[in-house]
């Protein structure tokens, strides 16, 4: 027994899966549907667990699915089964028409078109052989080294650290004859934990990653268990954080978790559609700050997002969002945008590969230019996307005074509004950094924030 | 398929431990007239753990023959065995508890199973429609359902042979009311380990669409409430999200091990002496929570484990790994999401217990302060901070419940803000049944409580 010939497994799932799936297109054809989707996927995932700095659990998962969408007069039902014999799949196909017997009608109803949906050229950088074959041994062996950098200090508590390489396939296709294919191998890692003193426990801490190929494991890794100790240790022994109205630096982290929620909602096409979004009407006009620009990269490999196809099976493209603060465009997927008289964005289930392009302002000119600074690395808490009020605690966060980097708070609340702050930007760095491998962004600086300390 | 399982797990070395899973769900989701989501979802498959020594191995496999799930068994092994070789420890005990023997069937299970889809799904198109026939403010009526069908069977070489069958259907209503471009939401859920009327008789969902639009149509003209340190009576929904969040995961027994804030207090004083919290797996409160459950999926039988008693911490959450570490006897406390998942340490109905006191007269005696209504979302850290959103407060002002205010933040030092408990109510209710618990998977969870008095920071606007 070994982790070898998994590959070999996965061709020949593969190979099983786009069998079935036609099966199933035929299938709703001849039950009755007026057009069917079917969505099938399979994975092998190797995974290593280490707790509290020691290795407790290997794991080895084989998984497989198939999802099924009807439309029947006007009509929509949806199942999903793994177990991948052709009377499940039957039943599967029963169950989603006879749940769309009793839906609701509605003439939005479309599945993409073949002319919409061509095949996609494939990203090749996505699939890597000597990735599909490291083994367990090869995994801990990375994970061993990486755990020398996590286990120097007895002041971090390492509750978990994770790593798993998966390798995946997934397909779709229609009786409209879209036809798509991807097969992706990953390997990604985690880290969690917090400080530990005599006497002081530090809240949590957490971080990821990945790589699409074996050599890039262990380098990155390693560069972010070292920046993972050093946030963990800098939250010992934590300052007490004034209460003020004015000026916090967003981290990338906070940027994602703050601003980048409200500002995909807001030009997302499901909620124009639905009337909840305040952009619904604006694009082509200004509706943040013109220091932001957002762009979605699906073919960018620097993201663990990217992919050929969206989830209507259409291909996928590179856009820009904002243009110095101006909406270029909604996000649609096929059923939005046929209910909004607009074209699809090919972003269903996306977007994928989000950047936020960086300013001019060195960061520690940022830091330096207020007299007292909260600079917040993540946010626990709650956001009114309609109206557009947040608040929470700032988490992992750090006080600076005339620029002097006091350490880390505790207990310190944020709140305000994001349309108001996304259009009180004081500043944006010049530098960048991704975040788990999802989104790439600046530091911003916005003020007009309510902070409340101890 | 126990004695399938019962059969493959016989004649092998060492610990081995098989897990059937069978999940059906149904869900469905209907929205501004239309159903956004009809979907019957089916996962089935074994997973199998193994340890050797000190090192767990765990594999999984969707094909339910007795051929994979021998293959699934060696590759487990396989796994334990790769890691056992880089391990320090020897060999790893595993407390035994009382392993269950049950082939248990829940309520309310085969009413839900014979129930026809077409039925469910007509009744939450139906009431979607009154919610959004409920007032001329409406902009947005929403109505989720989904059911959770579970099948389990669990057996282990040294002596667990148990099957379980329970339902859990969970519905939730929202409305978004809008007035002169200014929008508010209304909101009531409840979820329940039991049949289609059970849910239906749940007290959060008493006339449900005619409170979730009144909420949401009473909110735009709300303030919000503010900042800084209140008197709060916390309604149960927030009582129970503050015993999962803040402090039932600082006890789970893997997070004890990794240094949380609860790591060396068994024994002393964590809160007020009003202060009685559990988390149990069997409750009989009500006998509807969502977390009941008769046995774990390390086929360690449930109980209602008291967490802090009378202000003083009793016990963590154990597997039966760190029973065995600590000296304790397994909680039943380890769940897996999925069958391809392995079991972790999680909650299932994590409360306070109720008080002597009556929610009238605990409002009598504020002369300024909040009544908190309705949880958010909640998040909480290793050191007992917390955070969570709450749906709406209503401010007390000289002994009286007084004007409608919209939702509030919470956030605090759990341990801190239990010792400022002051008045515990009679009234209970378990509230968080449409909650899940993500801990790398997810956990169907309940929680809930009486109302709490207490002192809390409630976030909001500076000058």
């Amino acid at each position: 027994m070994s982790d070898a010939g998994q590959v070999d497994d996965l061709t020949q799932v593969a190979a099983n899966l786009n069998k079935l799936a036609e099966f199933a297109l035929d299938t709703a054809k001849n039950l009755g549907a007026d057009a069917a989707k079917i969505s099938t996927g399979a994975s092998f995932q190797k995974r290593l667990v280490v707790d509290n700095k020691e290795f407790t659990l290997a794991n080895s998962l084989a998984s497989r699915s198939i999802g099924i969408v009807v439309h029947k007069d006007q009509k929509k039902g949806s199942a999903s089964v793994n177990i991948t014999t052709e009377d499940s799949i039957k039943h599967a196909v029963e169950s989603a028409l006879a749940l769309a017997k009793y839906s609701v009608p509605d003439p939005a109803l479309i599945f993409a078109t073949k002319a919409e949906a061509p095949p996609a050229s494939p990203l090749n950088f996505l699939y890597e052989e000597k990735l599909a074959t490291v083994e367990l041994d090869q995994m801990r062996e990375i994970m061993q080294e990486v755990l020398g950098r996590l286990g120097a200090d007895e002041r971090l508590a390492l509750e978990r650290y994770e790593m798993s390489v998966d390798i995946s396939f997934h397909a779709l296709g229609s009786t409209t004859g879209m036809r798509q294919a991807e097969r992706q191998t990953m390997a990604s890692w985690s880290f969690m934990g917090m400080g530990r003193t005599e006497g002081e426990v530090t809240g949590f801490d957490y971080d990821g990653n990945f790589s699409l190929n074996a050599a890039g494991i262990l380098p990155r890794s390693l560069v972010d268990a070292d920046q993972f100790v050093k946030r963990v240790l800098g939250m010992i022994k934590p300052v007490r954080c004034p209460s003020y109205r004015g000026p916090i630096l967003l981290t990338p982290r906070a940027v994602q978790e703050l601003l980048m929620g409200m500002m995909l909602y807001h030009a997302g096409g499901r909620q124009v559609m639905d009337g909840k979004s305040r952009w619904d009407k604006a694009v082509g006009t200004r509706v943040v700050a013109d220091s932001f620009t957002l762009t979605d990269s699906p073919h960018d490999p620097r993201f663990s997002g990217a992919t050929a196809f969206d989830g209507d099976g259409v291909p996928t493209r590179s856009q820009t969002i904002l243009e110095r603060g101006v909406l270029l465009r909604h996000l649609h997927d096929c059923y939005s945008a046929k209910r909004c008289g607009a074209t699809t964005t090919a972003t269903s289930g996306g977007p994928f590969a989000l950047s936020l392009s960086p300013g001019n302002v060195p960061l520690k000119e940022l830091t330096g230019g207020q007299s007292q600074l909260l600079v917040v690395d993540r946010f626990s808490g709650n956001s009114d996307p309609i109206k557009g009020d947040f608040s929470g605690v700032a988490k992992s966060s750090r006080l600076y005074v005339n620029g002097e980097d006091r350490g880390s708070v505790t207990e310190t609340m944020i709140s305000g509004n994001f349309f108001a702050i996304a259009d009180a930007v004081l500043g944006i760095s010049r530098e960048s950094e991704i975040v788990s491998g999802s989104f790439s962004s600046p530091y911003v600086l916005i003020d007009g924030v309510s902070v409340t300390g101890q | 398929m126990k004695q399938i399982l019962q059969q493959l797990v016989a004649g092998h070395s060492g610990f081995i431990e098989l897990r059937y899973h069978k999940r059906t769900s149904n869900s469905f989701v209907a929205q501004k007239g239309r159903v956004d989501v009809a979907n019957h979802s089916v996962t089935e498959g074994v997973g199998v753990r193994a340890l050797v020594g000190s090192a767990w191995g765990f594999a999984a496999t969707a094909d339910i023959s007795e051929a994979a799930i021998k293959r699934a068994i060696r590759q487990a092994q396989y796994n334990a065995s790769a890691l056992a070789k880089v391990r320090a420890k020897g060999e790893l005990s595993l407390a035994r508890g009382r392993l269950s023997h049950l082939d248990f069937t829940g309520p309310g299970f085969n009413e839900l199973v014979a129930m026809p889809l077409a039925d469910k799904l007509g009744q939450i198109v139906s009431l979607e429609r009154k919610l959004a026939q409920a007032s001329s403010h409406m902009h947005t009526a929403r109505c989720r359902y989904n059911e959770i069908i579970e099948e389990k069977s669990i057996v282990t070489s040294d002596g667990a042979a148990c099957s379980l069958r329970i339902a859990q259907p969970e519905l939730s209503l929202t409305a978004i009311a809008e007035k002169d471009g200014e929008r508010a939401t209304g909101q009531r859920g409840a979820g329940v380990n039991g049949g289609w009327e059970c849910l239906m008789a749940h007290p959060s969902l008493h006339d449900a669409v005619g409170e979730t639009a009144k909420i949401a149509v009473d909110l735009l003209a709300a303030k919000y409430p503010e900042g800084g340190q209140k008197t709060v009576i916390l309604s149960p929904a927030v009582v129970g999200l503050l015993c999962h969040e803040a402090i039932g995961h600082t006890v789970e027994a893997d997070f004890v091990k990794a240094g949380s804030v609860a790591q060396g207090k068994i024994g002393q004083r964590v809160a007020s002496d009003l202060v009685t919290m559990a988390d149990s797996g069997n409750e009989t409160i009500a006998g509807y929570a969502v977390g009941n459950l008769p046995f774990d999926d390390e086929g360690v039988e449930t109980e209602n484990t008291v967490i802090i008693e009378n202000g003083i911490l009793r016990s963590y959450l154990h597997n039966r790994e760190t029973a065995a570490e600590f000296g304790v006897q397994p909680t039943g406390n380890a769940r897996a999401w999925l069958f391809n998942d392995e079991p972790l340490i999680r909650m299932r109905n994590t409360y306070l217990m109720p008080g002597t006191r009556h929610l009238a007269d605990m409002i009598a005696e504020v002369d300024d302060g909040y009544l908190v209504e309705g949880a958010g979302s909640g998040q909480a850290d290793a050191n007992g901070e917390f955070m969570f959103g709450t749906g709406y407060v209503y401010r007390i002002k000289d002994g009286k419940k007084t004007e409608l205010l919209r939702e509030a933040t919470l956030s605090g030092i759990a341990f801190d803000v239990l010792k400022t408990v002051d008045a515990v109510s009679q009234e209970f209710l378990w509230d968080l049944g449409t909650g899940y618990c993500g801990k790398g998977q997810a956990a169907k969870v309940d929680a809930g409580g009486p109302y709490v008095r207490c002192k809390i920071t409630v976030g909001g606007e500076q000058q």
